[in-house]
């Protein structure tokens, strides 16, 4: 049974540079964004004494008590495929309780299910269909049945999500895959002959019209956010500070230049379009987006993610990675119109085996629950 | 002279009809007693819907002593719901095409393959019940050993639910992932076989697993589910007037009041009298059997006769072949040779004579 001890942040950064990839919320510069959450990073051993896996957690403090919801988002980072998960995650509660955690919220990295793009179109366009689920999807993952099935059977509980996103990481992403089946790599050509005639249309048309696409340095990250708060309040979000966009750009960069990178649309000097890329090994995100409302006509949008794209193949990735998208295929639903614009990409919609809590200590976290109802 | 089951044939039907129509892939189960028709006239029922253009495939017994009953008067395939244990002998290999066994053991599964490694097979996996299954571990082990076993033939996937207790969505759900998680080598579709869902959770089931078959596994709610279209009848077979005090029966006993004493067909051979356990466990009906199961210490106890429309009292309890009703004075006396309704259990009785109406 592997043994688990923290970690400094050289050990986590190391491990993880030893595995194809990993999520960046798994990374230690992610417990650096997250600074009004403790962090820590744990590492699991075998009996040899050899690091076998590796976790990010961050501890969120109960209001007014020394207790606190130990979060491992997307995480933790350890062999998912093993038939003896609790050989795993027991000795990291029993190490979290001890730090106090009144319970523990993991996201295990499996994937549950996937669905193609033709197979999401279709649903989208049947009305009968109103969630992903409806459809019989293309593949249903065993690994990431018994993951379900261990962690019932071990007492988690699976956080649920209706519809809307979950207030945590989204259940539901959006991925292009940029490597065949053999493993070979897709190429450009490829991959714009996977997505659907608006988007070839749209990246050649910026090109056309001479978006020019360039990344960025941290002195941009000025003029991102001037261009996110404004898209914020069209689409009716609530946007992130500019001081948070420099912590993470500061943190994911100090663990390696590829995990954060800032991407410029620009039309005849005019700031159309701009996104926050991260990568780390394999996987590439699209994480944050801004566009202007003007201009919308020379489709800066798309010439940034066709380059964002580019700029992954080009790095060897194995997926480009769109992230969330809710589960619903109601055309009257506003969550659709994101699922369309990532659908056009050609990729699939991908399952994860979501969140799952597990209570230590049981009336706290009731309590827990309470007030995260009471809060909406 | 006998304890008769008549059957409106045509509203019956119509039915049987209804009922396949509304559950495409329906297993007809045909078990026991044969919900009182008998095993053979439910075989040739099933072959009826069939032929009719139903999708019917499969007909369900419960056991494989009752597959000889079943196999002459039905062609199609035949499931046996009691799984298959090492000392049930296989049967002769024309049978053997037809007949999908159900395993709920790893150790059988293994044995069964030995026996004949060409088996169909439906994994049963356990449920709440608690009855027979594998648990979702040792359905991955079944898995295992079927990867290296690439002819066997596996139809699907087993679930007994229990009656009732809200919805079964939940539970179906976890156990179907376990089944996925067992990575049991697909030929085809898997089936999920199943009882006890509602249609709307058949309906939820059906749209969330559209890559897996649904095979709704139906007896009762088939066969008996009209039960206008079926009446039980006893024949008076002798009728006995009596005074207070008056000795009659097998226990000598004295009749309270002045009346009638009537010998009717219908007795413990055919099930009569006989309390088969409702599952009701509310405290009326739990005193209500207590009372029933009493009834030779204390007075007569009500019987399942009725005679225009009022249920009689039995005045002794049932014989082999007849049973002994009180009608006190007052009420219309019937004549010998008239019919009598009965209420019955079909699961728990043996008719003399059915008749289906035409």
């Amino acid at each position: 049974m592997p043994s688990v001890r923290p970690i400094s942040p050289t050990e986590h950064r190391d491990y993880l540079a030893t595995l194809p990839s990993a999520s960046f919320l798994q990374t230690p510069g992610w417990g650096k964004v997250k600074s009004e959450w403790r962090s820590e990073s744990l590492g699991w051993f075998d009996d040899e004494g050899k690091q076998v896996g590796v976790a990010l957690v961050l501890y969120r403090q109960l209001p007014r008590l020394k207790r606190f919801l130990a979060y491992l988002p997307e995480g933790p980072v350890i062999d998912w495929a093993d038939d003896d998960l609790a050989a795993w995650l027991d000795p990291m509660v029993a190490h979290l309780r001890k730090q106090g955690a009144f319970a523990v919220r993991i996201g295990p990295p499996v994937v549950t299910r996937r669905w193609t793009t033709a197979q999401v179109k279709e649903g989208i366009a049947d009305a009968d269909v109103r969630l992903l689920s409806q459809i019989p999807p293309a593949e249903r993952n065993p690994i990431g049945a018994r993951t379900v099935a261990q962690l019932h059977e071990l007492g988690w509980r699976h956080q649920g999500v209706e519809g809307g996103f979950a207030a945590g990481q989204p259940q539901f992403v959006f991925q292009v895959p940029l490597r065949h089946a053999d493993g070979t790599q897709r190429t450009e050509d490829e991959v714009l002959k996977g997505m659907n005639q608006l988007w070839r249309r749209n990246i050649k048309k910026a090109a056309k019209e001479g978006v020019e696409v360039a990344t960025g340095s941290r002195e941009d990250l000025k003029a991102f956010h001037e261009l996110y708060v404004h898209t914020a309040e069209r689409d009716h979000f609530t946007p992130r500070p500019l001081r948070y966009f420099e912590t993470m750009y500061d943190a994911l960069r100090a663990d390696g230049e590829e995990r954060f990178t800032l991407w410029m649309g620009r039309h005849e000097g005019d700031l159309v379009a701009s996104t926050i890329a991260i990568r780390v090994g394999e996987h590439a995100w699209y994480s944050y987006g801004a566009s202007s409302t003007e201009k919308r006509e020379v489709r800066g949008s798309n010439a940034v993610q066709w380059a964002m794209i580019r700029d992954a193949i080009a790095a060897g990735a194995a997926v480009y990675d769109l992230r969330g998208i809710t589960e619903t295929l109601d055309a009257d639903d506003p969550h659709v119109g994101l699922i369309q614009f990532k659908v056009g990409t050609g990729g699939e919609a991908v399952e994860h085996a979501g969140e799952w809590d597990l209570p230590v200590n049981r009336a706290l976290y009731k309590a827990f629950q309470v007030y995260l109802a009471r809060r909406g | 002279m006998s304890l008769s089951l008549t059957v409106d044939g045509p509203r019956w039907r119509a039915h049987l009809e209804s009922v396949a129509d509304a559950h495409p892939g329906i297993v007809p189960v045909a078990k026991g007693n044969g919900y009182g028709f008998t095993l053979g006239r439910l075989a040739r029922k099933a072959q009826w819907l069939a032929e009719r253009g139903h999708d019917v495939r499969t007909l369900a017994v419960g056991t494989y002593d009752e597959l000889p009953e079943v196999a002459q008067r039905w062609h199609g395939d035949l499931l046996v719901l009691t799984p298959w244990r090492p000392w049930v002998p296989l049967p002769e290999p024309a049978l053997s095409r037809r007949l999908v066994h159900t395993v709920s053991r790893v150790g059988d599964l293994r044995d069964l393959l030995h026996a004949d490694p060409s088996a169909r097979i439906v994994l049963e996996r356990m449920t709440s019940m608690r009855r027979h299954g594998m648990a979702a571990r040792e359905l991955w082990e079944a898995g295992e050993l079927l990867r290296k076993h690439p002819g066997a033939r596996i139809e699907g996937l087993a679930l007994h639910l229990p009656l009732g207790q809200g919805t079964h969505l939940g539970e179906v759900t976890r156990l179907m992932n376990d089944f996925v998680a067992a990575e049991v080598p697909a030929h085809g579709a898997p089936d999920v076989w199943v009882s006890h869902l509602t249609d709307a959770e058949l309906a939820t089931l059906r749209s969330q697993y559209g890559d897996f078959g649904f095979r709704p596994r139906i007896g009762t709610g088939l066969w008996l589910g009209d039960r206008g279209a079926l009446r039980v009848t006893a024949t008076v077979l002798d009728v006995h007037p009596v005074e207070r005090g008056d000795a009659f029966g097998y226990r000598g006993r004295t009749a309270p009041k002045s009346g009638h004493v009537l010998v009717v067909s219908g007795g413990t051979a055919h099930g009569i009298g006989l309390e088969a356990p409702t599952g009701d466990q509310s405290m009326k009906a739990r005193a209500a059997t207590i009372a029933r199961g009493g009834m030779d210490a204390v007075g007569f106890v009500r019987s399942p006769y009725s005679i225009d429309g009022k249920q009689r009292l039995f005045a002794e309890p049932p014989h082999m072949q007849a049973s002994m009703l009180f009608v006190p004075h007052g009420a219309r006396v019937p004549e010998v040779g008239e019919d009598v309704d009965v209420r019955v259990r079909y699961t728990a009785t043996t008719f003399d004579r059915i008749t289906v109406t035409t």
